[in-house]
C-alpha cells in the first residue's frame, strides 16, 4: 500500500498542476498574441498578492466561493446538482437580512443576534432547496431544471420583498436600497490585519468549522456514507438497504443549509445589508471551485484561494494594462482543463491499481508456478 | 488514500506559485513600482472607474467616457479607465479606487451609486485626491463630489412629446433593471404623458429584477417586451434599458411605430444607425458633461464637494430633436420645460 | 507437451506461434502457440484470467503482441485493426451481443458496412445476401424481423450471420453459451457444425468442458497465459480437462448428508406483483425453506427471478402475499430492517448492485452493514473495526487483494464475489439470498463459493440459490423449483433430476409431459 499512496500522491499532483499549468500558458499565449506582456501581467499579479488588502481581499472571497463549494459538493457526492445554489443563498441572505436587522432584534444579546440569523439563512437555503427535493422525490423531476428554475424564482421574490413597502427601506440620496442596515450587535466584528483597510471576515470560522463538517460527515458517519453510496451506485445502495429517497432529501437540504450561509460572511462583516449590489453568482463559482477542488474538503480550499486571489487581482491587471478579461479565460480554462485532466488521471490510476494487484497476487503466487 | 487529495492540490497550487515567480524573476526592471508619492498639485491625473458593462455599454458608461474623453484631448491629461466585473463585493470596488490612488491618481470618478460604500471607505483616506460619484448623493466628504441627475424631469419632457404623437393614446415604457434609479425615468415619463394626454394608457415592464442587470444588456428581452406593449396597442416606446433599447427599436421598426432614445442622443449614436429612423427623441442624460466639469473644476482649482444635481434648468438633462421628426411640437415641450424650470410644475421622482 | 494436432496437410487456418503480451508489470500471454486446422471446430478453454481473450483480441487485432507470429491461412500477417483482421476473413462474436434493438435484422447487419446502390443504400441486395447466407448454413434468420422482437438465441445467429455477411472464413466465438438454455445449445451446436461442413474454421472460447467435448475437433488448454496442453476430444474427459485448466484437482457442486430441519425459517406465501403495464411478473409464489435448506430455483432468465429476489429483500413492494421470517411477518420492513433481522443477501448483478468499484473494499464491506457493528457505532462509522473485519474477511475468505484500501475495480470478478459472500455471511444471518453466485468467477472461486454455501448450510441457515448454472442447482440444493413465467410450476428431486428435465420445464417444453 505504501507505494500504492506514494504514486498516488503524485497523480493527485499531477492532475491540477498539469491543469494549471497549461491554463497559464494558453493565457500566456493569448496575452502575446493580443500584443500584451505576459511578464507585465505576472509582475502585477505578484505585486498584488505581496499587498495586504489584496491577500484579504482574496481571502474574503475566497470565504464565500469555499461555502458555495461545500454546498455544491453535498450534492455532487449524490450525483446530484445543485445548480440553485445562487438561488438559495441570495435568498437566504436576504431573509436573514431583513431579520438581523430588525428593530426588535436590538435588544437581543449579540451572540443570539448572530447565532439566530445563521440558523435563519441556513433553514432558508434548506427550504429552498428541499422544494426541488421533494419535486424529485415525489414526481421524478430532475433537480437540474428545478433548481434553475427555483433561481429565477428567487430573483424575483428578493426583487419584491425588496421594496420599501415590505422588507427594505430606500437609503437616503442614494439609488440603492437595502434591508435595514444591521446595527454593530448584529455584526460579526473582522479580524484587524496589519497592512490592510480590510478586516478578515470574522465569519472565516464558520467557513472552517463547515469544512470539518463537511469531512466528518462523509469519512465519519453513516448518514455520509450512505450519501456516499448513493452516488457511487444508486442500485447498490438501494440493496444495501439504503432508501434513496431519504439521501436525496437528506443531501439536498443540507446542501441548501449550507447554501445559506454563503452570504453571511459578507452580509454581516461589510455590507451590514441586503442591497441592490449584494455580490450575485457566488453558486455558480462553488460550482468551479468543487469541481477544482474535486469535492475534497482541503482541496476546495486551496480552489476557493485561487479563486479569490484571481477576482481580487484583476484590477492590478487592469492598472498594469493588461485587460482585466483574461482572469475570466483564465478561470475558464482551469475548470475545463482540470475536468479533463482528473478524468485522465483516474483512468490512469484505474489501471494502474488493477496493473498492480495482479503484480501483487502474481508474486504471491510464483512458488507454484512451473514454466511450461 | 482520500485524505491525500487536499494535501495534493495544495502541492501543486504552490508548485504553480513558484512557476509564476520564476517567471516573474526577470521582469524587475520596468515595473512602475509601488512608491506613488504625493501627486504635484499642478498635475492632474485621472482615474475612472466604471459601472459593469464598462467602455462600450453604448449608455451610461459610454456617456461617462465621452466625458473623459472630451477632458483627455482638451487637457492632455493622463487617464486610467478600471471596470467593474459582474458580482463583485464593496470590497473589490474599494480595492479598486484605492488602487487609483494609490498609483497618484488625484481625481477619481466612481460611475454609479453601486460605488457609494466603497467610496466613502476609500476617500477618507486620500484626503487630497479628489472624487467624484455619479447618481448619488451619499456619501458626504469633504472631498466628495455627488453628482446626480435629475432624470425624472428628462423623462417627463419626453412623456409630454410621446403623449402628443401617439395617435392611439397608448404608449409603453421599458425598464432595464427594476431599481429606484429606472423608476425615476418611468414615473417622471408617465406624468409627462398624463399631462398632455390625461387618459392615455402607460404600458409599463420591466426587463429583469437585481441582482439580474442582464436587463440594461439584452437586445432580445427588448424585443420581446416592445413586441408584447406593440400588440396591446402602444405606438411609442421609451425604453430606459441602456442596450437592451436597441432590441426594442428594432421591434418598433418592425411595426412602424415610434421609439424614444435614452441616455445619450440616440438618434445619432452610428450603433443604432438602422434604426435610427423611429427615434424621435432622446431623454440626453448628460452625464459626459457632469464627467467633463468635474475633470475641469479639480483642474482649474474650483472643486466643490457635495451634492450638484444635474436637471432641466442646468442643462443636465434635455430632450434631443435630431431628425426633426419632433420640430412641429417643440415649442409646447418647452412650454412644460418652463414650468418645470420655474417650478410650476413639480415632476415626482418616486412612486 | 504440445501435441501437434494430427493432419495438417493443408496450410493451418491459424497459426499462433510464441505469441507474448505484456502489459506493464504482467504478462497476460506468454510464448502461446496454436495450430487451428481449417473446416474445424477449435476450443480454446481456460479460467477466467487465464488469457483466453487477451489471446483472441490479439487475433482480431486489438491489441498487437510483442512477441511471435500470427499465420492465417499459412501467411504471415500483421494485423493493425479489427479491420485488417476483417479483411483477412476473420470475424469475432462477442460475448454480448452489439446490436440496435430497435433496428431490423436487415438494418443490423449492414450497419456500419452499407450497401451503396448509387446515391441510396441498396437494401434489396443485401437481404437477399442475408436469405442466401442464411439458407446455405441453416441459420433460419428473416432480415426484416425487429431485432427488439427476437429471443436470445435468433439474436446469437444475427451476430454470427453479420460476421459471415462481412466475408468471414474463420469465426471467433467468445463464450456463445453463455447466455444459452440447453436446448439453444444444442441449436448452435447445429449451426456450428453446418458451418464447418461449409468449410469454415470456428475458433470456440469457453470454460463449460462438456459443451467443449460435444463440438470441438481440437482443444487447446490455457492456464496463467501460456498454453497448457492441445488434447483431442475423444482422448479426455471433463474432469481430465479441468484438471489441465486450474493446474489441480476440482470441485463439484454437492451437497454431502442432509441437514435439513423441519423448522421454517422463510416462510414465502402467495406472493404476487405486477409490472408497471399490470402483467404478473410474480404470480401466485408460494415457498418454505427451513434451517439448513439450500431451495434452488431454475429458470430461464426473466421468468421472475430478479423480482422474487428484490421482493424477498424488500426492494420491491410486492402487490399481495406475505414473507415470514423465522415466523415473524416481515412484509412491511424496509430493506434495511430485513437486512438487520438477518437475512444475507448475494445480488446477481455484482457490478450493479453488489460493490461500489470505486471505493475500497472496507467500504464495500460496511455496504449494507452500515447500521450494524463492527462497521458502525450509533451514527457514525466505526472505521477501524470496519477495517478489522475486512481484513478478516479477505483471510477467512480468501480474497485476493494486496490490501483493504485497493478500489472493489482492481479485483477480478471471483475475488470481489468472495468478498461479498464474506460480507453477507457476517453479522449472524439466518437467511441467505444467493442470485447466480458463482457467475463469471473462476474455478477456483467457484470451488469456494460452493464450500461457503455449503457451510451456511451445516450452520442451519435457510439458503435460497438461483442460478442460470444447472449443474450448480442440481448438486448445490436440497429442493428443486422451475420458475416460469413468475410462477414456480414444477418441483423436482435434486437427486434424480437432469439438466435436460429441468430445461423442458424452464422453457415449458415440459409442462405438458407431467
Amino acid at each position: 500500500m505504501r507505494t500504492l499512496s506514494a504514486r498516488s500522491v503524485l497523480l493527485g499532483l499531477a492532475a491540477p498542476l498539469g491543469a494549471l499549468l497549461f491554463a497559464v500558458l494558453v493565457c500566456a499565449l493569448i496575452l502575446i498574441v493580443s500584443g500584451h506582456s505576459p511578464v507585465t501581467a505576472v509582475d502585477s499579479l505578484l505585486t498584488s498578492a505581496s499587498r495586504p488588502r489584496t491577500t484579504v481581499n482574496s481571502i474574503n472571497s475566497a470565504i464565500g466561493y469555499y461555502l458555495a463549494a461545500v454546498a455544491v459538493a453535498i450534492g455532487f457526492r449524490m450525483k446530484l446538482f445543485n445548480i440553485g445554489v445562487d438561488g438559495q443563498y441570495r435568498l437566504a441572505a436576504m431573509l436573514s437580512a431583513a431579520l438581523a436587522g430588525a428593530a426588535f432584534m436590538e435588544s437581543l444579546p449579540s451572540f443570539l443576534r448572530v447565532t439566530m440569523t445563521v440558523v435563519a439563512a441556513m433553514l432558508v437555503g434548506a427550504v429552498w432547496a428541499g422544494i426541488a427535493a421533494l419535486l424529485k422525490v415525489t414526481r421524478g423531476v430532475s433537480e437540474v431544471i428545478t433548481t434553475i428554475m427555483l433561481n429565477a424564482i428567487a430573483t424575483n421574490l428578493v426583487a419584491y420583498l425588496l421594496n420599501p413597502d415590505r422588507l427594505a427601506e430606500a437609503v437616503p440620496g442614494s439609488n440603492n436600497i437595502s434591508t435595514r442596515p444591521i446595527t454593530e450587535g448584529g455584526q460579526v466584528p473582522g479580524i484587524a490585519i496589519p497592512g490592510s483597510t480590510s478586516a478578515l471576515f470574522g465569519l472565516v470560522f464558520l467557513a472552517v468549522a463547515v469544512g470539518v463538517g463537511y469531512w466528518f460527515l462523509f469519512g465519519r458517519t453513516r448518514l455520509g456514507f450512505e450519501i456516499k453510496a448513493t452516488g457511487l451506485s444508486e442500485s447498490a445502495a438501494v440493496a444495501s438497504g439504503v432508501s434513496v429517497k431519504k439521501m436525496v432529501l437528506l443531501s439536498m437540504l443540507l446542501s441548501g443549509a449550507v447554501a445559506g450561509l454563503i452570504g453571511l460572511p459578507q452580509l454581516l462583516g461589510s455590507s451590514h445589508s441586503y442591497a441592490l449590489d449584494f455580490p450575485p453568482g457566488l453558486g455558480f463559482i462553488g460550482i468551479a471551485v468543487a469541481l477544482l477542488g474535486r469535492n475534497h474538503p482541503i482541496g476546495m480550499a486551496f480552489a476557493a484561494l485561487l479563486w479569490g486571489f484571481l477576482d481580487n487581482s484583476s484590477t492590478s491587471l487592469d492598472i498594469a494594462g493588461v485587460p482585466r478579461e483574461i482572469v475570466l479565460i483564465m478561470q475558464g480554462v482551469i475548470v475545463l482543463s482540470v475536468v479533463v485532466a482528473y478524468e485522465l488521471v483516474r483512468r490512469y490510476r484505474v489501471r494502474a491499481e488493477q496493473r498492480d494487484v495482479g503484480r501483487a497476487l502474481a508474486i504471491q503466487k510464483s512458488p507454484e508456478e512451473v514454466s511450461v | 488514500m482520500r485524505r491525500m487529495r487536499g494535501v495534493r492540490l495544495a502541492a501543486g497550487l504552490f508548485a504553480l506559485g513558484i512557476g509564476l515567480a520564476s517567471c516573474a524573476s526577470d521582469t524587475q526592471p520596468g515595473g512602475d513600482g509601488g512608491t506613488s508619492g504625493a501627486p504635484a498639485p499642478s498635475t492632474v491625473k485621472v482615474g475612472l472607474a466604471y459601472d459593469i458593462g464598462g467602455r462600450g455599454d453604448q449608455s451610461f458608461n459610454d456617456s461617462a467616457a465621452r466625458g473623459l474623453d472630451k477632458a483627455k484631448s482638451e487637457f492632455g491629461v493622463e487617464v486610467t479607465e478600471l471596470e467593474a466585473a459582474q458580482g463583485e463585493t464593496d470590497a473589490q470596488k474599494e480595492d479598486r479606487l484605492r488602487q487609483l490612488a494609490e498609483s497618484g491618481h488625484n481625481v477619481i470618478i466612481a460611475v454609479g451609486f453601486a460605488y457609494e460604500k466603497a467610496l466613502s471607505a476609500a476617500a477618507a483616506d486620500y484626503p487630497e485626491a479628489k472624487f467624484a460619484i455619479i447618481d448619488s448623493a451619499a456619501p458626504e466628504a469633504a472631498n466628495v463630489a455627488n453628482l446626480t441627475f435629475a432624470e425624472h424631469e428628462g423623462s417627463f419632457l419626453v412623456g409630454v412629446v410621446a403623449g402628443l404623437k401617439s395617435k392611439t393614446g397608448n404608449v409603453g415604457f421599458i425598464g432595464g433593471v427594476n431599481t429606484p434609479l429606472i423608476q425615476k425615468f418611468e414615473v417622471g415619463f408617465e406624468q409627462g404623458v398624463k399631462a398632455v394626454k390625461p387618459d392615455a394608457t402607460v404600458q409599463v415592464k420591466y426587463l429583469t429584477q437585481p441582482p439580474d442587470f442582464t436587463g440594461f444588456n439584452d437586445p432580445a428581452k427588448g424585443t420581446t417586451a416592445a413586441n408584447g406593449m406593440l400588440d396591446a396597442g402602444a405606438d411609442v416606446i421609451y425604453p430606459a434599458a441602456g442596450g437592451s433599447g436597441a432590441g426594442a427599436f428594432e421591434a418598433a421598426k418592425a411595426k412602424g411605430a415610434m421609439g424614444i432614445g435614452v441616455d445619450s442622443d440616440q438618434y445619432n449614436l452610428p450603433a443604432l444607425a438602422n434604426v435610427k429612423d423611429v427615434i424621435i427623441t432622446s431623454m440626453v442624460k448628460n452625464v459626459d458633461v457632469a464627467v467633463y466639469d468635474f475633470i475641469k473644476a479639480v483642474k482649474d482649482g474650483q472643486f466643490k464637494s457635495g451634492l450638484q444635481v444635474y436637471d432641466l434648468a442646468s442643462g443636465g438633462v434635455s430632450f434631443a430633436t435630431s431628425g426633426g421628426k419632433i420640430d412641429d411640437i417643440v415649442p409646447q415641450v418647452e412650454e412644460y420645460k418652463e414650468k418645470i424650470v420655474s417650478g410650476e410644475i413639480q415632476v415626482k421622482d418616486t412612486k | 507437451m504440445s501435441t501437434e494436432p494430427p493432419g495438417g496437410e493443408p496450410a493451418l487456418a491459424v497459426e499462433l506461434t510464441g505469441i507474448t503480451k505484456r502489459f506493464p508489470g504482467v504478462v497476460a500471454n506468454s510464448d502461446v502457440n496454436i495450430a487451428v486446422r481449417p473446416g474445424t471446430v477449435h476450443a480454446l478453454v481456460g479460467e477466467n484470467g487465464a488469457g483466453k481473450s487477451t489471446l483472441m483480441k490479439i487475433l482480431y487485432g486489438m491489441q498487437r503482441p510483442d512477441e511471435g507470429a500470427i499465420a492465417v491461412n499459412g501467411s504471415p500477417v500483421d494485423f493493425h485493426s479489427p479491420a485488417d483482421a476483417i479483411r483477412a476473413g476473420i470475424g469475432m462474436v462477442h460475448q454480448h451481443f452489439m446490436l440496435a434493438d430497435n433496428l431490423t435484422v436487415l438494418e443490423n447487419v449492414v450497419l456500419g458496412d452499407e450497401p451503396r446502390g448509387g446515391l441510396g443504400l441498396d437494401f434489396a441486395a443485401a437481404r437477399r445476401r442475408i436469405r442466401e447466407i442464411s439458407e446455405a448454413y441453416g441459420l433460419g434468420v428473416r432480415p426484416d424481423r425487429l431485432v427488439d422482437e427476437l429471443g436470445v438465441g435468433e439474436r446469437q445467429r444475427v451476430e454470427i450471420l453479420k460476421v459471415l455477411y462481412r466475408g468471414a472464413r474463420i469465426l471467433i466465438l467468445d463464450e456463445p453459451t453463455a447466455v444459452l438454455v440447453p436446448q439453444e445449445v444444442d441449436e448452435l451446436f447445429g449451426n456450428l457444425r453446418d458451418l464447418k461442413a461449409e468449410g469454415l474454421t470456428i475458433l470456440f472460447i469457453s470454460h463449460k468442458l462438456d459443451e467443449v467435448l460435444s463440438v470441438a475437433d481440437d482443444i487447446t488448454v490455457m492456464r496463467r497465459g501460456t498454453t497448457v496442453a492441445s488434447v483431442a476430444p475423444e482422448e479426455t474427459t471433463a474432469r481430465k480437462l479441468a484438471e489441465l485448466m486450474v493446474g489441480s484437482a476440482l470441485p463439484v457442486p454437492e451437497l454431502r448428508e442432509s441437514t435439513v430441519t423441519d423448522r421454517p425459517v422463510l416462510t414465502v406465501a402467495n406472493l404476487t406483483l405486477a409490472d408497471a403495464d399490470g402483467r404478473k411478473v410474480l404470480d401466485d409464489i408460494s415457498f418454505t425453506i427451513h434451517a439448513g435448506e439450500v431451495l434452488g430455483i431454475a429458470g430461464v432468465e426473466g421468468n421472475g427471478q430478479a423480482e422474487l429476489v428484490e421482493a424477498l429483500m424488500g426492494i420491491r413492494k410486492p402487490d399481495s402475499g406475505s414473507v415470514h421470517l423465522a415466523g415473524e411477518d416481515i412484509s412491511r420492513l424496509s430493506t434495511r430492517a430485513r437486512r438487520e433481522s438477518g437475512m444475507g443477501y448475494i445480488p446477481e448483478d455484482r457490478h450493479r448492485q453488489g460493490v461500489l468499484l470505486e471505493a475500497t473494499l472496507w467500504e464495500n464491506r460496511v455496504l449494507g452493514h452500515q447500521s450494524r457493528r463492527p462497521s458502525a457505532r450509533g451514527p457514525l462509522i466505526d472505521r477501524r473495526s470496519a477495517r478489522a473485519d475486512t481484513q478478516r474477511i479477505v483471510e477467512t475468505y480468501d480474497v485476493r487483494t494486496p490490501g483493504i484500501d485497493v478500489h472493489a475495480s482492481a479485483l477480478s470478478g471471483g475475488n470481489q464475489q468472495k468478498l461479498i459472500v464474506g460480507r453477507e455471511m457476517s453479522g449472524n444471518p439466518v437467511v441467505l439470498i444467493a442470485s447466480h453466485p458463482t457467475r463469471g468467477v473462476d474455478v477456483g472461486a467457484q470451488a469456494a463459493i460452493w464450500d461457503h454455501i455449503r457451510r451456511a448450510r451445516a450452520e442451519h441457515l435457510a439458503v435460497l440459490l438461483i442460478s442460470a448454472d444447472l449443474d450448480e442447482l442440481i448438486g448445490m440444493s436440497d429442493t428443486l423449483a422451475v420458475i416460469l413465467r413468475g410462477r414456480l410450476v414444477a418441483d423436482y428431486d435434486p437427486g434424480t433430476v437432469t439438466p435436460q428435465d429441468l430445461g423442458s420445464a424452464m422453457t415449458g417444453a415440459g409442462r405438458d409431459a407431467e
